[in-house]
């Protein structure tokens, strides 16, 4: 009997914590863009995280700085030590909800994504339009939006002020698949 | 006039080796990872250890550094058309992640999970997992 007791309660164990439906990503792609006049700036990153649970809608982002690879050397070099300084600021992350994330259908949904973005050690509260796809099997996060560098207090020095727009483009691409440990 | 020449000649040279200077250092080339000495040869293991115990100090012991790890293979994956190889540690959520560089995903085919491997790469930082960027095979 008391066999039988502990092989209900696992299974009642594995019921409960599967009801926890968490999906995750750990090759989120994250690019950004921004035009210059002497050479347009891209970068992108493939090794981000993202963990979406599925019954509340809630959706963490983490990103290492130092992920982001730059066509040019100096670029890249420039980036993490005099823009983002990534010894002293690592990682960016983002904390939110899917808002109406009930709403979100098999096929491609518009929706929005409210939260807090942290990138160079200052947070800001941020509302991001995506394109979400939910299944059994994944769950798919794409768009796009636009962030200022000043709001991050990222300065950038006067002598190539010109060169740099600091309004960036910064595209995501998340493909969620269920986790299971 | 004959010194004036001299002057602008000596001047002109030294504009273009400017130029070509900066030039140079404006494309100055990544890293190559194939091509260099590692700065730390680890184990899978240790490197999870190590950033789980305490993840600043780890920071900068290993990022951007070319770092040597050798470890089981428990995952191969393509993404994106470049491959992806988690090495097994002792940590039951972590493990390492190793991004390949195009040639060395043109290589992976021969790889199977179970296998001990060396794997060569930059270290970009820890999420859940150690990440090594622009891996390269090890030969040995």
């Amino acid at each position: 009997m008391k066999i039988l007791i502990t092989i209900f309660s696992c299974f009642l164990f594995v019921a409960i914590s599967n009801g926890q439906e968490r999906y995750l990503t750990k090759n989120g792609a994250i690019t950004f863009y921004s035009k210059a006049p002497v050479e347009d700036i891209t970068a992108d990153n493939n090794q981000v995280l993202s963990i979406i649970d599925a019954s509340s809608g809630k959706m963490a982002i983490s990103i290492l700085i130092k992920s982001f690879m730059f066509k040019k050397a100096l670029m890249q070099e420039h980036f993490n030590e005099n823009y983002l300084e990534s010894d002293k600021f690592p990682k960016a992350t983002f904390k939110g909800s899917i808002l109406n994330f009930d709403a979100i259908k098999e096929t491609a949904t518009k929706a929005q994504v409210k939260g807090v973005l942290t990138i160079h050690g200052v947070s800001k509260e941020i509302t991001i339009d995506g394109d979400f796809t939910k299944t059994k099997e994944a769950i798919l996060v794409d768009g796009n939006f636009i962030i200022e560098v000043d709001d991050f207090g990222i300065e950038i020095p006067a002598v190539v002020d010109k060169n740099i727009n600091k309004k960036i483009k910064v595209s995501f691409n998340f493909n969620h698949k269920p986790y299971n440990k | 006039m004959m010194k004036l020449k001299k002057i602008i000649i000596r001047i002109l040279i030294l504009v273009i080796i400017g130029a070509f200077v900066a030039y140079k250092m404006y494309n100055k080339p990544h890293v190559n990872v194939a091509n260099s000495k590692s700065d730390i040869s680890l184990t899978a293991d240790k490197i999870l250890n190590d950033f789980s115990s305490d993840e600043n100090s780890s920071n900068s012991k290993y990022l951007e550094k070319i770092i040597e790890v050798k470890g089981v293979i428990s995952e191969i994956n393509i993404e994106k058309e470049k491959g992806i190889i988690t090495l097994k540690t002792n940590d039951d959520f972590g493990s390492v992640l190793c991004h390949l560089s195009e040639a060395a995903t043109k290589k992976m085919s021969a790889l199977q999970e179970g296998q001990s491997i060396t794997v060569k790469g930059i270290c970009t930082g820890f999420l859940m997992d150690v990440i090594l960027v622009k891996c390269e095979f090890s030969n040995h």
